[in-house]
């Protein structure tokens, strides 16, 4: 067509200096690189949007996706009459941007900014060097600021130093809960204790918002809504006033004892709650700077010692549960030591025939071998898995350990025998809490619990009434004339407990170091709580635990007793008497 | 093609376009490019219905200019070529010397009642003026007569490469090279010019180019070196397309152009918000219509009977392409960022209604022509 066209130009227009062919060419030339160009605009298309977009789109998502997170208050922790035990205060975090500061020349007003370093005690120096970065935009210069500070500060009205909300929390009890309760760190998440286990429950999840927004930051449209859960509160099984008053008694314990520490447990036997939980020394977790580790591990749930005595009423039950004794069974534990698969156990003394009663007032490491020996292992082991003391308590606490227990398929008799009288295993206070509010509640087996809830918790039977009420009523016998735990006694209340006084393993044997343990149930004729102190490591003159437990122990019952206005069952003449004499903590 | 064809075979409508001396094909390809640069500045522009108002103003205003311009004879323009081009540098010189300032750079002359860049006036002179110059030998030119073109594109190249403009100039420069490539320069000469502009580039770097400019051109080279500053455009522009995909986002649903993060984006930077939105399909769909409104424009350059007319035509229909390349190749991060507008797609201004009467010119050259020959 075109060829035609040019033709026609030669002959028509024969005066038209045009040299048609070379031009012809020239044009095609033309449409050619055309062509080519626009293929190659559209191959740089494929390249952007077809073959690598994904970097692109990210990067497009990356400045206009923001999400928000809605400012909350962490939820209160109360224990269960509803005292505070853990509560937000709102302060501010006064933070800077840099390049504002910078920009609007806000560091020529010194007076400003020497007033601002001097409210917050900060070094004129320093803070300066801090903001006058203009590459950064975000700087806190101080967080957790008092509201009156801040006011302070606002009406400095320095360009670029701003506020911003946030809470602080703050534990009215001080180091009484410290350890149960834990604490939070400066972002308001919890790092240790119930603050840490709950956290997402204190927290609730704040609600979030998944937003675009415009080159200039405004929001332009909400993509996804998470209306997220409401901070909720917790109720702890904590009394208050009995945690106390356990740790006040601790704390003067292990001072008085010159103790490494010391850790007590308050059960209620019928519930398996948690009436307290209080370790020494502890720490102030509202001022955290330079507290070393040791304070704020919650000993009670991390700690395992061998229990030593405190455990041989198991080596009883089993035999009565099994059927190998009965109540009246006497048995004979002279000489006061045997040799068992080539090893020796041995008591303190020859205390001849001695019943049931007589082992545990004893504590007769003759007898319980012969009574742990008496049963078929298995039968044996499996008690000591009822009364808790290899799992867990079910309280599910941040670093609760559930003791170290060896599982074997052969046991020696002599293993059997120390398991018997409480070595060869380590138990934490509150495993032995456990074990004692289960004797306490009539073979019972139930979780130790920390939250307070109207949910129905598991129940199992692991040991027959009667022979859970027949070994509380020997253990008696320990608090009175004769036994080993008499300064345990409550006036008052009858009282079932057992001392147990065990070495600390150290490398290659036993040391020079004690633990002293002591543990009960009260009222006897109806078992209430069940209360467990373990001192360690007692260095003054007197280690053993009829010395040192047993009269915290007293103090601890008697007083939560009287704070649960628990009736007294004692009506025998001389604790009448001693109850006018004693002056009423109530 | 088949559109040409039909046109042909229609006696009517041949007859009403050719009454009015338009070209069917050149026509429709530039409406659909007109509606398509609606629907994108509604989308760019915040859904401002002020601003379709005002660029359907426009447009009316330039397709007015551009069907007068089809009516004047080819023998005129071919005469009254000189005198455009005489008044147009008169104008640029004026603007040096009492021209308005805007955005640093000397470029309006105020005329009392409406402000105008005379350089636009010299985006159809140049190609006017060489193609007269030129077309008065022989063909092809012999090498004196392109060296005396090269100074009447280099007059105005200069003039305006100083208020500074670069873009502006470079348009020019290349409008008046393709006339006289188009008229048979040497390929020897060709390769005489790729050697002194090679030579001559270093030379505009160090002594005609202002610190923006070379700014523009590093950051191009590099956009990642400046992400807040210059090379925003850029990355910004490309993130847009990339983001796009393929299937692109939708119409009015593009995020980097419709929340601002994008800068110009109804003017220069329009080709990123219609990639975003549109994808990549739509991109491709885009560069069909300006290649159907090129070729359409070559096709008529070819078939123009005069020499003046064929040189002018294709030199008009090859500005146009570099625009359309010079804009895509900037946003797209081929090119460096010269402030070129996507031609009858982007919003705004004068250049619309120069790029118009160029249209108008081809629209003579292919309508005319055919009554001539008939």
């Amino acid at each position: 067509m075109s060829r035609i066209n040019t033709n026609k130009q030669r002959n028509n227009q024969a005066k038209q200096n045009v040299a048609p062919t070379a031009l012809h060419w020239r044009y095609l030339l033309v449409v050619c690189v055309i062509m080519l160009v626009f293929v190659g605009l559209s191959a740089r298309a494929v390249y952007i949007q077809v073959i690598d977009p994904d970097l692109l789109i990210q990067q497009g998502d990356n400045r206009t996706l923001r999400t928000q997170n809605m400012p909350v208050h962490r939820g209160l922790i109360t224990d269960r009459n509803g005292q505070k035990l853990a509560v937000s205060v709102p302060v501010r975090a006064i933070w800077a941007d840099p390049k504002t500061i910078v920009e609007n020349g806000s560091l020529n007003d010194k007076r400003r900014w020497q007033a601002l370093a001097d409210v917050l005690g900060q070094d004129y120096e320093k803070l300066i060097s801090r903001v006058k970065n203009p590459k950064k935009r975000f700087v806190y210069i101080q967080r957790q600021v008092s509201p009156a500070m801040a006011d302070y500060v606002d009406q400095l009205s320095i360009n670029g130093v701003y506020l911003r909300d946030e809470s602080r929390r703050y534990y009215p009890t001080g180091e009484v809960s410290a350890q149960l309760i834990g604490f939070t760190n400066v972002d308001d998440q919890g790092i240790e204790g119930i603050e840490k286990l709950y956290n997402a429950w204190l927290k609730g999840t704040p609600g979030s918002r998944k937003i675009r927004r415009d080159g200039k930051g405004r929001q332009v449209e909400i993509l996804e809504q998470k209306a997220g859960e409401e901070p909720k509160d917790i109720q702890l099984t904590i009394d208050q006033r009995i945690q106390a008053f356990a740790y006040k008694e601790l704390k003067k314990a292990v001072q008085y004892y010159k103790a490494t520490s010391a850790s007590a447990v308050v059960v209620d036997v019928q519930t398996g709650e948690i009436l307290a939980m209080v370790n020494n020394p502890s720490y102030n977790p509202n001022n955290r700077s330079g507290v070393s580790g040791h304070r704020i591990r919650n000993r009670a749930i991390t700690d395992a010692f061998e229990p030593g005595s405190s455990i041989k009423p198991i080596a009883v039950l089993s035999a009565l549960e099994f059927g190998s004794v009965e109540m009246d069974t006497v048995i004979d534990t002279s000489p006061g030591w045997m040799r068992v698969g080539g090893s020796m156990v041995r008591d303190s003394r020859n205390y001849g025939k001695l019943d049931l009663t007589g082992i545990i007032r004893k504590s007769s490491n003759m007898g319980t071998s012969k009574l742990a020996l008496s049963v078929p292992k298995q039968f044996l082991i499996d008690q000591y898995y009822n009364m808790g003391l290899m799992s867990d308590t079910g309280s599910n606490l941040i670093g609760e350990s559930s003791g170290i227990f060896h599982e074997r398929s052969r046991w020696s008799e002599f293993e059997l025998s120390t398991l018997s009288f409480g070595y060869g295993l380590s138990v934490t206070t509150a495993q032995i809490a456990r074990m004692y509010s289960i004797l306490g509640s009539g073979g019972i087996k139930r979780p130790l619990s920390m939250i307070k809830s109207d949910q129905k918790v598991p129940e199992e039977r692991v040991l027959s009434k009667h022979i859970a009420q027949e070994v509380l009523s020997m253990m008696e016998s320990v608090v009175n004339k004769g036994g080993s735990g008499t300064k345990a006694r409550v006036p008052g209340y009858r009282v079932a407990g057992k001392t147990g006084t065990s070495r600390k393993a150290v490398a290659g044997g036993y040391g020079e170091e004690y633990v002293s343990i002591f543990a009960g149930v009260a009222p006897v004729s109806d078992p209430q709580l069940a209360v467990v102190v373990l001192i360690n490591e007692p260095r003054g003159d007197v280690y053993y635990a009829g010395d040192t437990a047993a009269p915290v122990f007293s103090k601890i019952m008697s007083n939560s007793l009287q704070m649960l206005n628990v009736p007294p069952d004692d009506k025998t003449v001389s604790s009448l008497a001693s109850i006018t004499r004693t002056p009423n903590a109530g | 093609m088949n559109m040409m064809l039909r046109t042909k075979l229609d006696p009517n409508k041949r007859s009403l376009l050719n009454r009015i001396h338009c070209d069917g094909p050149l026509l429709l390809g530039l409406l659909v490019l007109m509606a398509v640069g609606l629907v994108t500045i509604y989308s760019a522009g915040g859904q401002d219905w002020q601003l379709i108002d005002r660029q359907l103003v426009r447009l009316g205003l330039a397709m007015g200019v551009m069907l007068v311009v089809a009516q004047i004879p080819t023998l005129a323009y071919q005469k009254l070529s000189i005198y455009f081009y005489v008044v147009g540098v008169a104008m640029l010189v004026a603007v040096i010397i009492f021209g308005d300032i805007g955005k640093g750079a000397q470029r309006w002359l105020d005329l009392g009642v409406l402000r105008f860049q005379p350089s636009e006036i010299m985006k159809l002179a140049v190609p006017m003026v060489v193609a007269w110059y030129i077309s008065q030998f022989n063909l092809p030119p012999k090498l004196r007569h392109i060296l005396i073109g090269f100074i009447l594109v280099g007059i105005p190249t200069l003039l305006i490469a100083q208020q500074p403009d670069l873009g502006t100039s470079l348009l020019i420069a290349s409008s008046g090279v393709f006339a006289l490539f188009l008229a048979g320069m040497s390929w020897r000469f060709i390769g005489a010019i790729a050697l002194s502009v090679s030579v001559f580039s270093p030379i505009m770097w160090h002594f005609l180019m202002k610190d923006y400019q070379k700014q523009r051109v590093l950051t191009f080279l590099n956009p990642e070196s400046d992400p807040l500053g210059s090379g925003y455009h850029i990355i910004q522009s490309q993130i847009a397309i990339g983001s796009g995909g393929a299937e692109g986002k939708g119409w009015l649903q593009g995020t980097q152009s419709q929340l601002e993060f994008l800068p110009e984006r109804h003017t220069d930077f329009i080709f990123a918000v219609f990639s975003e939105e549109f994808g990549f399909w739509g991109v491709v769909g885009l560069l069909a219509i300006y290649t159907f409104i090129v070729i359409r424009g070559m096709i008529i350059a070819n078939r123009a009977q005069d020499a003046f007319s064929k040189i002018l035509a294709g030199s008009i229909t090859l500005t146009f392409f570099v625009y359309v390349f010079v804009n895509m190749g900037m946003v797209s991060g081929i090119l460096p960022v010269v402030g070129v507008p996507l031609p009858l797609v982007s919003y705004g201004g004068t250049s619309m209604v120069t790029l118009l009467a160029g249209f108008g010119m081809l629209m003579a050259i292919a309508t005319q022509k055919r009554l001539l020959s008939r």
